[in-house]
């Protein structure tokens, strides 16, 4: 089945200018002001996350005759040591790395599969299909976490990271359907035409074709499934149930016992905790920014 | 390895499952399935007294049971709470739990048959007299899940209970004494309030408010007042006597200002922390508070029983119970008796923790020995009263919200205590009906 | 050129599925696209649709939860929530939840994402825009637990950080904000716009990035600013991201559960009671699994409805925009 010369359509990403500092632009006082506003935004998004580092390394009697606003006399990293060791941090990391990564791939690969036969096979039905698929995002946890409990009992995944894992990429999933399946419901239909006129099967299609297009779409899917994967507690809480299977969150809730809590070590475990979830966020955003256009019908 | 784990899982699982309906009726000792591993959930602190003790007795457990080997799951308080009920039904529990005492938590656990009793076991053993009067009340519970009489379902090792924490340096810069009526804590308040002090450390968002009104009902009420309330022996008028004036005193130290007007949404944290750091002479809470201000408070501080009461907010701690499902149950009861023998016991003592039987006299610390002598008080007079939350399920936010109604001046006291009824009633009637 | 063409004639011809010339049967495209609705399907109906159906099967009992037995109730769970005064409460407070985590966020959003990428990406360079959606989207990668713990060292009455400023510029008695029944529910709205606002930007971030730079060329060759060019071009161009913020934030706003819990538990005074937090209550706290399953149910059906309204409105702007074209 040689093919002499390639028959797909030129999906190579063409220049990208809406990004790229135009020399045109560089001048003009308005910006800064923007820029500034912008940034002042900014700021204040990030004022409680000030607090936050204020009281993290602070020792708890520091913060019990200082309170929370004051600036740590000394730093104090035993209370994030202590919680490290306790929790056996290292494995909860990972735990919470192995979940949230798979939940992201395999959450955004369900989607696409999805969201393909909606959004451009555009099945019969699909507006139901698609409110259907998003009734997993719509139920409250709590309804749900019963049935789900004894379902994972049956199937010998109780206490197993797998139960966790099927369960969020269904309900993540049901998000990421919606989304790529409105996306695509945009999709320009010239390229999908150009691609079935050269004889190319669906699934060729979807991989060469439309996947190329919606990555910034996927990449961002992944970002989110990722993070909201890592904050995830009650479902974790309940179907996890000894202490190497534990994710994060539930190791930050051991901080908080029945009368009593530890201010500044939360704040320092939670510090430790979010660093992971940025880090994958800023090596994320990078794709975000790859510039694929649609530019590329003509 | 994820693989394997999933396979372990299974095999597990089968072998749970196999070994189960091998063994159907529920035997208070023997009928072990497993006899080589012992599994304990707890929530407490590693250098909390409990943790500390706890360790202890592992320890003698282990010598004493070379061919055992002790897992311990250290879980989150709220996983436990939220989910025993949940997690109890399935195989992979554990043999021995810590677990919250009182007819809305373990009495619940009790009456769902997820619980294996341990009468014959207390009797066997002598925990029945170890643990005498108010103590024992949260050992047992009847079919219904009602505390004080019925089988033994949980074993506590110490004891809890409320009480007022001073700053003594404050105290003496007004030339203030330890009240020991009512009425002269009246005059100690008063007198603070002068000097533009507000003197209680107050919480409105949580149990703080709650167990002060409660203080208040006891030092109005009666015994049997409590055996109404607590275990409905009658019905209860919420417009009683006792009732209505320990909320008209409350009421009345809210008007005069002796509790911050802004306290509906601080927080037991805020309070202590404020009580810590001197803003505050005065805080009615519990013996939990006491490492934790040992600890951290430069002041120089102490802490009497509320002044004038003979009943008090308290009661036994935390229960160490045994799933029905669990595979060792006997190696379980051995392990709660450790943890009842004086070696264990005493390092409760020695650590603040309030042991039900430990020996005060091995106390070195001061301000230890005088937190566990007015507990020792307490219970001679056998004056444990409870938690005013703990009647009926879902309690606690009721009592929150009204009492929050009251600090913001949005409900007088006999509209709370009418809110506070209605709750209480309905509650009630649901649990005596199924 | 010629041999190009017989070379791809041919490889057509290998590839197109074998259909016999005269019974050419009318097969509609969308069928062949099923399968890859399968795994979705199936993985759905385990995870989700067995534990919908026994929620709806619980909440017609009343049951304690566990090993307990369940009491046949029929319609009376919700009959008696239809009664439940406080079941109405959170509903109504509901509407201050969409407010605050659908309509100011999205608005926010879209004009802090165009700006961000129209506006600064092309004057400053990419860099800068990145940095500052990273800020704008902190918020929703910390745990909601902790957000509370932070918000209420801001809110506190006593302690928080503003009042402190305030009491520092001489208000004498400032707000109590989250103690306060009447400054609880705003306050609590103020942090969801904080938590929620960085989800937009990202999603619109993404979105303008599918848009042609080429349309932005031709509208700005024939004079227009950039407030027309936003108008004209960015917002219809986002439409499809647009619905589905709309969509996932309402959705989100009905079901909001973790910042009430940790900032308020509903209070003071069930200000700010919200119905997934009832439910909670009656789940957990009160141990009535059959009545916490009914609020859920209802809850359900209410977000399933405004969904349905949502994804109606948006089914029909796709149409026109395809029937347009």
């Amino acid at each position: 089945m040689a093919v002499a010369t390639d028959p797909r359509p030129d999906l190579r990403p063409a220049q990208v200018r809406a990004t790229a500092v135009d020399s045109r632009y560089r001048r003009g006082p308005g910006r800064w002001l923007v820029l500034a506003a912008a940034v002042l935004v900014g700021l204040a998004v990030l004022a409680p996350f000030g607090i936050m580092l204020l009281n993290a390394f602070k020792s708890p009697q520091d913060y019990a005759a200082n309170g929370p606003l004051s600036l740590p006399s000394s730093l104090y990293l035993d209370g994030v040591v202590a919680f490290w060791e306790r929790t056996d941090f290292p494995v909860k990391l990972w735990n919470s790395v192995f979940i949230s990564a798979l939940v992201a791939v395999g959450g955004a690969l369900l989607s696409l599969l999805n969201a393909y036969a909606i959004g451009i096979g555009r099945v019969k039905g699909r507006l139901w299909i698609v409110a259907l698929f998003l009734l997993a995002n719509m139920l409250p946890q709590e309804a749900l976490i019963y049935p789900l409990f004894t379902m994972a009992q049956a199937v010998g995944l109780s206490n197993s990271q797998w139960s966790v894992i099927i369960i969020f990429t269904v309900i993540q999933s049901a998000f990421g359907t919606y989304l790529l399946s409105s996306v695509l419901g945009t999709f320009p239909p010239a390229l999908l035409e150009a691609a079935a006129l050269d004889g190319a099967s669906r699934w060729r299609i979807l991989w060469q074709v439309v996947f190329p297009i919606v990555r910034p779409t996927l990449s961002v899917l992944m970002i989110f499934f990722f993070i909201w994967t890592w904050n995830e507690f009650f479902i974790p809480l309940v179907m996890l149930t000894s202490n190497d299977t534990q994710t994060i969150p539930i190791a930050l809730a051991s901080l908080q016992g029945d009368r009593m809590m530890d201010a500044p070590t939360i704040n320092a475990g939670s510090l430790v905790s979010l660093v992971p979830a940025v880090i994958f966020f800023l090596i994320f955003q990078r794709t975000l920014t790859r510039g694929v256009t649609a530019g590329a019908v003509k | 390895m994820k693989h394997k784990r999933t396979l372990t899982a299974v095999a597990a699982a089968m072998a749970g499952s196999l070994a189960l309906a091998g063994c159907t009726g529920q035997s208070a000792g023997g009928g072990d399935t497993d006899d080589s591993t012992l599994t304990i959930w707890h929530y407490e602190n590693e250098d909390s007294a409990m943790g500390q003790a706890w360790a202890k007795a592992i320890e003698i457990f282990e010598e004493e049971n070379p061919d055992v080997t002790v897992d311990v799951e250290k879980q989150t308080f709220e996983q436990i709470q939220k989910n025993a009920k949940i997690v109890l039904t399935g195989d992979d529990v554990p043999d021995v739990m810590e677990f919250n005492k009182g007819n809305a938590t373990a009495g619940q656990l009790a009456a769902q048959g997820l619980l294996t009793p341990l009468t014959d076991a207390a009797t066997e053993r002598g925990w029945d007299e170890k643990l005498s009067g108010s103590l024992a009340t949260t050992a047992t519970y009847d079919e219904q899940g009602l505390m004080g009489s019925g089988e033994w379902y949980g074993v506590p090792n110490y004891g809890e209970f409320v009480g007022v924490y001073f700053n003594k340096d404050m105290f003496a810069e007004q030339g203030l004494e330890v009240p020991t009526t009512l009425d002269e804590l009246d005059d100690v308040l008063a007198a603070f309030k002068e000097e533009g002090i507000t003197p209680l450390a107050e919480a409105g968002a949580e149990y703080p408010l709650g167990q002060l009104w409660y203080e208040l009902v006891l030092a109005y009420g009666d015994r049997a007042l409590v055996d109404d309330y607590q275990l409905f022996a009658n019905d209860v008028d919420f417009h009683n006597d006792a009732m209505t004036q320990a909320t008209e005193k409350l009421d009345e130290w809210i008007d005069k200002g002796y509790i911050a007007s802004d306290s509906a949404a601080l927080t037991a944290e805020d309070m202590g922390v404020s009580f810590i750091d001197g803003t505050y002479p005065l805080m009615v809470s519990g013996s939990w508070w006491f490492g934790r201000l040992a600890a951290e408070t430069e002041a120089d501080w102490g802490q009497f029983n509320f002044p004038g009461n003979t009943l008090h907010t308290g009661s036994s701690g935390n229960l160490w119970v045994v799933p029905a499902n669990a595979d060792s149950p006997s190696l379980a009861e051995e392990f709660i008796d450790i943890t009842l023998r004086p070696e264990v016991q005493n390092v409760l003592a020695t650590e603040g923790g309030l042991p039900v039987a430990g020996d005060p006299s091995v106390i070195k610390d001061e301000r230890t020995r005088e937190l566990t002598e007015n507990f020792q008080a307490i219970l001679d007079q056998d004056g444990l009263a409870y938690y005013p939350d703990w009647p009926v399920a879902g309690y606690y936010d009721v009592i929150v919200s009204e009492l929050q109604s009251l600090v913001n001046r949005s409900k007088t006291p006999a509209e709370v205590l009418d809110g506070l009824q209605n709750s209480y009633d309905e509650g009630k009637a649901d649990l005596l009906d199924g | 050129m010629a041999d190009t063409a017989l070379t791809d004639r041919r490889a057509r011809a290998d590839q197109r599925p074998r259909t016999p010339r005269g019974t050419r049967r009318r097969r509609a495209p969308w069928v062949g696209y099923l399968p890859y609705l399968l795994p979705g399907a199936a993985a759905f109906a385990v995870v989700i649709g067995y534990p919908l159906l026994t929620n709806v099967y619980f909440s017609l009992f009343k049951w304690r939860g566990g090993m307990a037995p369940l009491r046949w109730n029929g319609l009376g769970n919700y009959a008696d929530l239809m009664g439940d005064e406080k079941f109405w409460t959170s509903f109504g407070n509901s509407l201050a939840m969409i407010v605050a985590m659908v309509l100011v966020p999205t608005l926010l959003g879209l004009v802090l994402a165009a700006v961000l990428f129209d506006y600064l990406g092309r004057r400053f360079g990419e860099r800068v825009s990145s940095v500052l959606r990273a800020t704008y989207y902190l918020p929703q990668i910390l745990p909601v637990a902790v957000a509370g713990v932070l918000w209420n060292w801001i809110l506190n009455s006593q302690t928080g950080a503003l009042n402190v400023i305030l009491r520092g510029i001489g208000v004498e008695t400032p707000p109590n904000w989250l103690g306060d029944p009447a400054t609880a529910l705003p306050s609590v709205m103020l942090v969801l716009i904080w938590v929620q606002m960085g989800y937009p930007v990202v999603i619109f971030m993404a979105a303008l990035q599918r848009v042609d730079p080429e349309l932005y060329e031709a509208a700005e060759l024939d004079g227009a600013g950039w407030w027309d060019r936003f108008r004209a071009i960015t917002v219809p161009q986002i439409r499809p991201e647009t619905f589905v913020v709309t969509l996932t934030c309402t959705v989100a706003a009905l079901k909001v559960f973790g910042p009430i819990y940790v900032l308020t538990r509903g209070g003071p005074e069930s200000s700010t009671l919200v119905p997934s937090y009832y439910s909670y209550l009656s789940f957990f706290d009160k141990s009535q699994v059959g009545y916490g399953s009914a609020i859920a149910t209802v809850l359900t059906l209410v977000i399933v409805v405004v969904a349905l309204i949502i994804l109606g409105l948006q089914n029909r702007a796709e149409r026109r925009e395809r029937e347009g074209v």
